[in-house]
């Protein structure tokens, strides 16, 4: 019988609140513990994937027996200092896990479930788990309840359009990614989620999409019908459309953004350049390389690939170099100083050049992060310094850049000022 | 821009649990624009209930609901949880209706809808609208059906190896199975079982006598991710009758702590609890316009007045919270904490006692942000008759002593389920 004179109950966890969209933060704490004492913070979640990603934290109780992670500082683990949102930027895959991953949402529609835990003492949860006493679990959600999610296959075009509930008309994003391909949804649902309809639109890499995966089959008519879609749309606003683009999905916001009868009201470029070229364009890397084909890609002493090379203003190819003088709307560039994937600094420079000679500054934001790398993507997500880029026929890891504070502090940042930017641009 | 940017309503949270609370807001409104902002809630019973604000945007042409104030509608005043607890069934709706969601894993959807004007808005289409999730339970907790030894009821654990303090939660002369406060006390760090006592059917109700909640207090205590001496009692009017008699009447079931909501201490004539309802006899009193309502609060004084058998509550050793409103209709519980207070000091025990009463709050103290329910449909025990019962309460006071007593009963919870307090504190 497990009857005693008193039982000690465990301590009291709480994440607040328990329910938060990923850009949100959550606070928490603890209570009823012993004062001054040594505790850890676990984090552990699964990817879409099935993936194990974990992060934990050194803390000490204070003299009430409590801490608050909004307050107190960790002393050790997957960071240090006062990181309130520290747990979940900061996760890594759990060792034994698979090798080279990347973060990222497939089901836009269901939450990550984190398990916070607390743990006796200083541990390193991999080594020695110690005894959980306390555990609390919070979802972490990429769409707000009534966004509606809709998959796009008409007119050739392959993408999702995420629209706010209410009847609108809404303001809209057209959102583009990188050469990874595929359709990432997770910066356009949450966009939804603060009140702008968002369509992400696959160009490559995507099996709904012409041609072979791993070119680019479409041309600019594919781009102009994606902005026209959103403009016709009874929902969405025609003179209330921005677009936005990571990686080579930055030249594509660029390019779209000066086409012909193409009229956005912001662009919002990050981390990519500001023209084509043929190596940018081709995707199969491989080790060895074909004498006959210039390419500006290397590898470092690890065998990573790195990329950056490649988007250096005077690599690209001079005609494909958007005509950024004929710009008429706003536009914010981000730049991670530690982009290894991308000469973002470089193509920043150039941007600010051409447009301080057409005397268009004022059109010009340009934000920049040191520390940070290539994937600058929606706050409070772990980063990835390096990552698969191709499995086969060779599995071959590419270099992102970035270190974890310095990248999370980046992407905190600059979502809060992406979105002030398009109140300003979209709703004024 | 040619065209105008429809206005931009938006709430946080827009996931929460029921007692938090969240901020409307509306914007890109013109200047000082009349505009409305309505709830609506479809129930499980497919019933629909709503409330709404009417406001005046600013010169930045917002309206924050949290920081303005509302002209008119269901409610007045700067309340920023105004559209929930002032909800009412929409126009048309049947008569006596309560608001209890039965579903613990899915969430309350509501919609917040801005309309312009403050007339004749339904007519109209919303200007901008947004979802909101209000859940009972937390991610995490586990939801488990005890049906064991002859117990009925549904318990919650919280997340987490444990071991948790535990409630009983017993509801009043109802019957059947709520689960929602219950669910509410686990996502709070309480283990809780709501426990079913009064059947819905023809079955006899549960005694205190019969064992069967020392058999529900045993199951809860052998819980694994139970802690055995941190169990307490949480009830509502006749819940209140069992708690105190469970902790005055039967040394085997010792709750470490009670709270009672809407206070009942008087058994039947037989010295029973669970006949006490029955023998309440039927006192018709027309109310307004309303016919055929049952107002128990004067029997309740006569009783009081009688020398009608009572828990002896001298008897209890452990903290109590007292929790009660001064326009209950439907028993005249402050009266009844007094006449406790009483009997406490009479046996040396009033530092146990904190007594909370709530100036116009009615019978059905709830959890927060639950719109008032003066008056609902109810069907007596034993005759089963149906009757429409006044619980009373106004909507305001009755808003603001739910909020209130709920914090008072968490911070309570904590101190004496949680906490290792001294046992002479005075509380």
């Amino acid at each position: 019988m497990r009857w005693e004179s008193s039982t000690r109950p465990a301590p009291l966890l709480t994440a607040t609140p328990v329910r938060t969209l990923v850009d949100e933060q959550t606070c928490i704490k603890a209570s009823f513990l012993p004062s001054n004492h040594p505790v850890t913070v676990c984090a552990r979640m699964r990817s879409d994937e099935g993936d194990l990603w974990q992060s934990f934290a050194h803390y000490n109780t204070n003299s009430s027996g409590m801490f608050n992670l909004n307050s107190d500082h960790s002393v050790g683990g997957s960071y240090s200092g006062c990181e309130p949102m520290g747990l979940f930027w900061s996760m890594q895959p759990a060792p034994g896990e698979r090798e080279g991953l990347r973060l990222r949402k497939k089901c836009v529609e269901s939450p990550y479930t984190v398990q916070i835990s607390l743990l006796e003492g200083h541990v390193s949860p991999n080594q020695d788990p110690g005894k959980e006493v306390a555990a609390v679990t919070a979802e972490r959600w990429y769409m707000s309840p009534g966004v509606k999610r809709q998959e796009i296959r008409q007119n050739g075009l392959v993408g999702t359009l995420f629209i706010p509930p209410g009847p609108g008309p809404f303001p809209a994003m057209l959102d583009m990614w990188g050469m990874g391909g595929g359709l990432p949804e997770y910066r356009s649902s949450l966009f939804a989620s603060r009140g702008y309809a968002s369509f992400c639109l696959a160009y490559v890499g995507h099996k709904d999409l012409p041609g072979p995966s791993n070119t680019v089959n479409v041309g600019d008519s594919y781009f102009k019908a994606a902005f026209q879609f959103l403009q016709e749309h009874s929902q969405i606003s025609a003179d209330r459309i921005g677009i936005v683009g990571l990686s080579y999905g930055c030249y594509l916001t660029l390019h779209t953004g000066t086409l012909p009868g193409v009229k956005p009201a912001c662009l919002i470029g990050i981390n990519g350049p500001v023209g084509s070229s043929r190596e940018l364009l081709h995707v199969n890397v491989t080790t060895k390389k074909s004498d006959q084909d210039q390419v500006f890609w290397s590898f470092d002493d690890q065998g990573y690939i790195i990329f950056k090379q490649t988007s250096l203003p005077s690599n690209l190819h001079p005609e494909s170099i958007v005509k950024l003088e004929e710009i008429t709307c706003p536009l914010m560039y981000i730049v991670g100083e530690d982009d290894l994937s991308a000469s973002s600094i470089e193509n920043a420079d150039l941007i600010e050049k051409t447009l301080r000679a057409a005397g268009k500054s004022h059109l010009f934001t340009r934000l920049s992060y040191p520390g940070a790398g290539h994937l600058i993507e929606p706050p409070y997500s772990p980063m990835s310094r390096a990552s698969f880029w191709v499995i086969k026929p060779e599995k071959l890891m590419t270099l992102w850049g970035g270190h974890p504070a310095p990248h999370a502090a980046a992407q905190e940042d600059a979502w809060r000022k992406m979105l002030a930017f398009m109140e300003l641009s979209l709703r004024r | 821009m040619s065209q105008a940017v429809p206005p931009v309503l938006s709430v946080q949270p827009s996931r929460a649990l029921v007692d938090e609370k969240f901020s409307v807001q509306v914007e890109n409104l013109p200047p000082g624009c009349p505009v409305t902002v309505r709830s609506l809630y479809q129930s499980e019973d497919k019933d629909f209930w709503e409330a709404y604000g009417h406001y005046v945007s600013d010169h930045r042409g917002t309206v924050s609901v949290s920081e303005d104030v509302s002209l008119g509608g269901t409610y007045t005043g700067k309340e920023q949880m105004g559209l929930i607890w002032s909800m009412r069934p929409a126009p048309g709706s049947r008569e006596g209706l309560r608001l209890r969601k039965r579903d613990m894993c899915t969430p309350m959807l509501v919609t917040i809808s801005v309309y312009r004007g403050h007339e004749d808005f339904r007519d109209q289409t919303a200007l901008a609208s947004a979802l909101v999730e209000r859940w009972h339970m937390a991610p995490g907790v586990q939801r488990i059906e005890v049906r064991e030894r002859g117990v009925q009821g549904t318990l919650f654990v919280p997340p987490g190896p444990g071991p948790f303090p535990a409630l009983l939660d017993l509801w009043g002369g109802g019957g059947g199975l709520q689960e929602y406060r219950a669910a509410l006390l686990a996502s709070r760090g309480f283990a809780a079982l709501a426990l079913e006592y009064l059947k819905a059917d023809d079955s006899k109700p549960n005694s205190p006598g019969d064992k069967y909640f020392e058999t529900a207090f045993e199951i809860i205590r052998a819980h694994p991710q139970v802690a055995p001496d941190r169990v307490g009692i949480i009830g509502l009017c006749f819940g209140t009758l069992v708690a105190l008699s469970l902790a005055a009447e039967y040394p085997m079931i010792k709750p470490r702590c009670i709270v009672c909501l809407s206070n009942v201490h008087h058994k039947s004539r037989k010295n029973t609890v669970t006949e006490f309802p029955e023998e309440v006899p039927e006192r018709f009193k027309t109310v307004g316009a309303m016919e055929n309502v049952l107002v128990w609060r004067d029997m309740g004084l006569a009783v009081l007045k009688m020398q009608h058998p009572k828990i002896p509550v001298g008897n209890i050793d452990c903290p109590m919270l007292l929790i009660n409103g001064t326009d209950d209709q439907n028993w005249p519980t402050v009266e009844v904490a007094s006449d406790i207070i009483k009997m406490m000091r009479e046996a040396g025990k009033e530092s146990l006692v904190t007594r909370v009463d709530y100036p116009g709050a009615g019978h059905l103290i709830e959890p927060p942000f639950s719109p008032l329910f003066r008056a609902t449909n109810f069907m007596l025990s034993g005759t089963r008759k149906k009757v429409m019962m006044l619980w009373g309460g106004k909507t305001k006071p009755h808003a603001d002593a739910q909020e209130d007593s709920w914090r008072r009963i968490l911070s309570f919870l904590q101190l004496h389920l949680y906490g290792d307090p001294s046992p002479k504190a005075k509380l």
